[in-house]
């Protein structure tokens, strides 16, 4: 089986399966308690998302980072049960790695979504049991087209193509009818914003993603605690570094003192 | 007929001399530490021979292509296995040859109703800071040899001490990488040159030649590449320490390398 460089199918062989099955039916109610968002600016994609991880109204950390780099040119934005979008995230990262590594090329973008939306399908039985749903974002540049996308997924593994943007969590409802509202209406579409209106669009959004929806941390000037906000590009990902989202959260997104 | 010791170690000795007479005409592996991390480079007639294992861990064989896929797949899964089921800091070098592979190669050679493994390998792992680097070879019987600033592979053990002690001599602390490639070119000629005479020795029945230390200086050796190299393929690839994340590994293509390679020899290929 190595051959075909699967590296998911090699862990099963060696007796590893993903999320524990839990009892079906008698779930939970499905929380994501999170903001993260993706949307597509002049150079690439911008990928977001706040750093709060909750437990029922908990606050256990702010300082997560849901913004994961899968590999030079893929993240993954994760907003569900974090055991196990961690877990995933790591088997994708091996995954491509072991693809690359064994095949010697790359694996096609959209070979990396199906590998993803495999993943939620085998973890079908713990996200309905509520032990295990994960409704994640990813972002990458696809190579072969020549441009970076976004697709988002459904807790089942269905997979989405976020034309213009994408959003996941339990704050996103507050900001999917403002991304909306700012591609049509707003002084120009979010397609062609430079990248400094974008990092600034992505801060206000997840303040005002925070704003309404107490799961999600948004900015904590106190803490000096910022948002992830990484670009993808064809060069590859940057992060906006925690100076530059000061700098442009005091200018341009903070009213008063 | 092998039930007998005797006849057993006749068998494994014969077996020896065969994997020898495979390998003669072989292109020897040079890998050397640099200033920025570790530097593979090999010659190849179109199959490749450098090749990327893990994050931190690199790939240089000699031998029979399908023999060194398999060996790269085993040593391509222990390693994406462990480091996923622990952690990638705990995939090292020398674990993957002496609890992984060696002994597959040991048995494969001692078993004499069954083939070998027709291969040479070395692994080359970048340490977390300069000077802790690390290269392990392993050659067709299961035995493996662990060093700390360079390593070949070459048809025999006296061409391989031959490229080593020349090797050793020229790769001072800091090479940059272009002084890497030329050290590391040479090398691979030296060693190459030693093999076509050895062969040629062989064919002539003569050993007059033997013994007699051959000529080290770069004139010579581009000599001998210039003739060699024409209808081949420098291969070369880095594990570089600077790489953004968390692979190191980057195979350089022909024209990255074309600006790499010495001037003196540039010209001539």
């Amino acid at each position: 089986m190595g051959m075909q460089g699967d590296f998911y199918q090699l862990l099963k062989e060696q007796g590893y399966t993903i999320g524990s099955s839990g009892e079906i039916g008698n779930g939970h109610e499905v929380t994501n308690a999170t903001t993260i968002l993706a949307f597509k600016y002049r150079d690439g994609v911008l990928v977001a998302g706040d750093r709060r991880a909750t437990a029922g109204n908990m606050v256990m950390y702010d300082r997560t980072d849901k913004v994961l780099e899968i590999d030079r040119h893929s993240v993954m934005a994760i907003a569900g049960v974090p055991a196990t979008a961690y877990e995933m995230a790591r088997i994708l990262e091996h995954s491509f790695k072991y693809y690359r590594r064994t095949q010697l090329q790359d694996l096609s973008f959209e070979g990396k979504l199906r590998a993803l939306s495999k993943l939620l399908k085998e973890n079908v039985a713990a996200a309905l049991a509520g032990t295990g749903a994960v409704a994640p974002i990813f972002a990458g540049y696809d190579a072969e087209q020549g441009t970076a996308k976004i697709y988002f997924y459904d807790i089942l593994g269905a997979e989405f193509e976020g034309v213009e943007y994408a959003v996941s969590g339990s704050g996103s409802p507050t900001i999917r009818g403002i991304l909306h509202y700012l591609n049509t209406w707003g002084e120009q579409p979010l397609g062609a914003m430079p990248e400094e209106q974008a990092v600034i669009q992505a801060l206000r959004l997840l303040t005002s993603a925070a704003e309404f929806d107490s799961a999600t941390g948004g900015v904590n000037r106190d803490a000096n605690l910022y948002p992830v906000i990484k670009l993808i590009m064809r060069e590859g990902i940057r992060t906006i570094p925690d100076s530059q989202l000061k700098q442009k959260f005091e200018a341009s997104v903070c009213r008063g003192t | 007929m092998y039930e007998e010791p005797y006849r057993w170690v006749e068998a494994v000795g014969n077996r020896r001399q065969y994997l020898d007479e495979q390998f003669k005409q072989g292109s020897p592996v040079a890998a050397v530490a640099y200033e920025h991390g570790i530097l593979l480079l090999s010659v190849s007639r179109g199959t490749p021979k450098l090749y990327e294992i893990y994050d931190r861990l690199a790939l240089g064989g000699m031998g029979h292509p399908a023999d060194l896929e398999k060996l790269r797949f085993n040593l391509l899964e222990m390693a994406h296995v462990e480091g996923f089921n622990r952690s990638p800091s705990d995939v090292t070098g020398s674990r993957m040859i002496k609890y992984g592979i060696a002994p597959v190669i040991k048995q494969a050679f001692e078993e004499v109703f069954k083939a070998p493994f027709i291969v040479k390998i070395v692994l080359a792992e970048l340490g977390q800071k300069a000077g802790k680097d690390s290269f392990l070879t392993i050659n067709y019987d299961g035995t493996f040899e662990e060093g700390t600033r360079c390593a070949v592979l070459a048809a025999s053990k006296s061409v391989e001490q031959e490229m080593m002690t020349y090797l050793r001599q020229q790769s001072t602390d800091g090479l940059s990488l272009e002084q890497a490639v030329g050290v590391a070119l040479r090398t691979w000629a030296l060693g190459d040159r030693s093999q076509c005479r050895a062969g040629e020795e062989t064919a002539a029945g003569s050993q007059e030649a033997a013994g007699k230390p051959a000529a080290t200086d770069p004139a010579s050796l581009y000599a001998h590449l210039r003739v060699t190299v024409a209808e081949k393929t420098i291969e070369c690839a880095v594990l570089d320490r600077n790489q953004p994340g968390s692979s190191k590994y980057r195979a350089f293509t022909p024209a990255e390398l074309g600006r790499l390679l010495p001037k003196d020899i540039n010209a001539l290929i």
